[in-house]
């Protein structure tokens, strides 16, 4: 494995991995810090407009009757398909003992930790009456009422917060003996720090006979879980008997969205990652370019979704779903629609000329518009959904208003504020299994 | 043992750090005290006959334990109001399930995190004065303790190993 940078794999020893990754914990230049302070702003901006909307009322958001789920579920769903990515990655793709993802695993598990995080704040701020949350935990209220487990809204607030939780104990436990690399090269208050989280992991024979076996059985565990949490946000809508939310195919097509969108963020987050912190060596582009490779895959997957949705309503006898196409094409959501259609199907296929694929910055562009595209995937799958119902008194349109777009503005704040805090403070790229993919290849020692 | 110390061999490779696990084994004259590896070593855990984890029962206890949870949270929580509306039955399986699911799945990483926790003995903030940094760099550590006296002749027996001996940690357990 060579990188066009001109350090191959084979050049590296363990001790140059583990300098290249901590050289990125050194001091911070000031223009970490600034984009820093930046990205709080824009996370001010977004808490400025939830605070007043708890002081005003959820009414200040663009929500109505029929379109009762606006941009905070569609947030919601973005950030759960950012989430669905990193599990591929890290888990699948380690139980299938897929070399290339140990350079991009850990920024994939981080990712995945950072977008449930993000995403699990827009129900809360969705409920309006956030104080009144508790009514969703298992626990009576005062007429005696328990939560409804019947309602796939209680399937999605179970399987979001178990995978809150699988994801961050996959990352913490996977990390563990990173930890105590750092603690045995950091000094005075930092070596504190990490003595303390790396739970005095010294890699004896012991901790690695159990350690290996956790981290296999929870990346086993993860993967029938993460395709239960997408299943579960799916059946949101496809247990509703309104006409675009109804196809049997919703689980497969949110899943190809979720790893179309998740797969971009990698790309977004490591390119900048690979050039800033020097890491072209242990981030070599054949490794960027597989994950580019999936991108187009998978894009055409999306492709096959829509082309499949568009036959079933043309060519079926369903009235209903024959609307609902023309509306899509034609209606008021059609500039959205045409986004989507852009920059999830035609952008990606683009990856397929290897002078695309092997120019970062478009790469860069093009995975950043794949994001966006999936935003706008999950727009028109929930608004034009809700405002179309069988009836006429059940047609409605949707439009955000500022307080939606100030929230959705820091959300996405909040997840690159706490990538970048990350990426200073704690290994971005996983030593051990750098080590490990390194040791299998040949000699290590200088 | 009276004036026990503790020596520390540093290899640079794992093959090397289990030969001279499997010698030290043969001789049975200085006992290894522990092993320290910057990544898993199967040569190494194999020369140290080291068995199979057992965290995977604890998985499963958890897994089940959170399926019979969940599944008996969602049936208390539907047998309080025993109101049928539309007809449909008070207790079904089917969203049940799911509830089962998502706490075995939950239940089950728990199980394996204790199983880290108990098993692995973490934290083990005491260990790392045995410990040395190489450790977790490039460096496969081999912990073997001896009278004091012996010293010099095990750190021989490193060296002839093509170990280096590490100045630090040799304590005496005593102290």
């Amino acid at each position: 494995m060579v990188s066009p940078e001109g350090t191959s794999m084979g050049e590296l020893t363990f001790a140059k991995v583990d300098d290249i990754v901590l050289d990125t914990l050194g001091p911070p230049e000031r223009g970490y810090w600034l984009a820093v302070a930046l990205l709080f702003c824009g996370i001010l901006i977004g808490a400025a407009c939830w605070v007043y909307q708890v002081f005003a009322g959820i009414g200040v958001a663009g929500m109505n009757i029929p379109v009762a789920w606006g941009t905070y579920r569609v947030n919601f769903l973005f950030w759960i398909g950012i989430a669905f990515s990193g599990t591929l990655i890290s888990a699948i793709l380690r139980l299938v003992r897929s070399d290339w993802r140990t350079p991009v695993a850990r920024a994939a598990e981080t990712m995945t930790v950072f977008a449930v995080c993000t995403a699990g704040l827009f129900p809360f701020i969705q409920l309006g009456r956030v104080w009144l949350a508790f009514y969703l935990l298992p626990f009576p209220n005062e007429r005696t009422l328990w939560p409804n487990f019947r309602s796939p809204l209680m399937f999605d607030l179970l399987a979001v917060g178990t995978y809150l939780m699988v994801s961050s104990l996959f990352w913490y436990t996977g990390m563990l003996p990173d930890l105590a690399t750092v603690r045995d090269r950091a000094a005075g208050v930092r070596k504190k720090i990490f003595s303390l989280i790396s739970l005095g992991w010294t890699g004896s024979h012991t901790h690695w006979r159990h350690a290996t076996r956790v981290y296999l059985l929870v990346a086993a565990l993860a993967i029938p879980l993460v395709i239960s949490v997408h299943g579960g946000v799916s059946r949101d809508f496809a247990l509703a008997i309104v006409p675009g939310w109804h196809p049997m195919l919703f689980d497969p097509c949110f899943m190809a969205g979720a790893i179309l969108s998740g797969l971009a963020m990698v790309l977004i987050l490591t390119i900048p990652l690979r050039r800033l912190f020097h890491c072209e060596s242990l981030i070599p582009r054949q490794v960027l370019e597989n994950v580019i490779r999936a991108v187009a895959v998978i894009g055409l997957i999306m492709g096959f979704f829509y082309a499949r949705e568009f036959f079933i309503s043309g060519y079926g006898r369903n009235p209903m779903a024959a609307k609902m196409l023309r509306w899509r094409l034609f209606g008021d959501y059609r500039d959205e629609f045409f986004i989507m259609m852009f920059c999830n199907v035609m952008l990606p296929l683009l990856f397929f000329s290897k002078r695309v694929r092997t120019r970062l910055p478009w790469v860069m562009v093009i995975a950043i518009c794949v994001d966006i595209g999936m935003w706008f995937d999950r727009f028109v799958v929930l608004v034009m959904g809700a405002g179309r119902g069988f009836l006429p008194h059940a047609w409605g349109l949707f439009s955000p208003t500022r307080v939606e777009m100030g929230i959705t503005f820091g959300g996405f704040c909040l997840f690159f504020f706490l990538y970048l805090l990350f990426a200073k403070h704690l290994p971005s790229i996983s030593m051990t299994e750098m080590k490990e993919t390194l040791h299998q290849g040949g000699p290590h020692a200088e | 043992m009276p004036n026990e110390t503790l020596v520390t061999g540093l290899f640079s490779d794992e093959r090397r750090a289990a030969s001279a696990i499997r010698a030290l084994r043969a001789k049975n004259r200085w006992p290894i005290r522990n092993v320290h590896t910057p990544i898993p070593s199967h040569k190494i855990a194999e020369a140290m006959s080291v068995k199979k984890g057992r965290v995977g029962w604890c998985t499963l206890a958890g897994g089940i334990l959170g399926f019979f949870f969940g599944f008996a949270l969602a049936v208390f929580t539907a047998s309080r109001w025993r109101l049928v509306v539309g007809g449909k039955p008070l207790i079904v399986l089917a969203p049940f399930f799911i509830t089962g699911f998502e706490f075995a799945i939950l239940f089950a990483v728990f199980g394996n995190i204790l199983g880290l926790v108990g098993l692995g003995r973490l934290p083990d903030y005491g260990g790392l004065i045995h410990h040395d940094p190489h450790c977790t760099g490039d460096r496969f550590g081999v912990v073997v303790s001896c009278p004091g006296n012996q010293r010099e002749s095990l750190a021989a027996f490193f060296r002839d190993q093509g170990a280096e001996v590490a100045a630090r940690p040799l304590f005496n357990l005593e102290s």
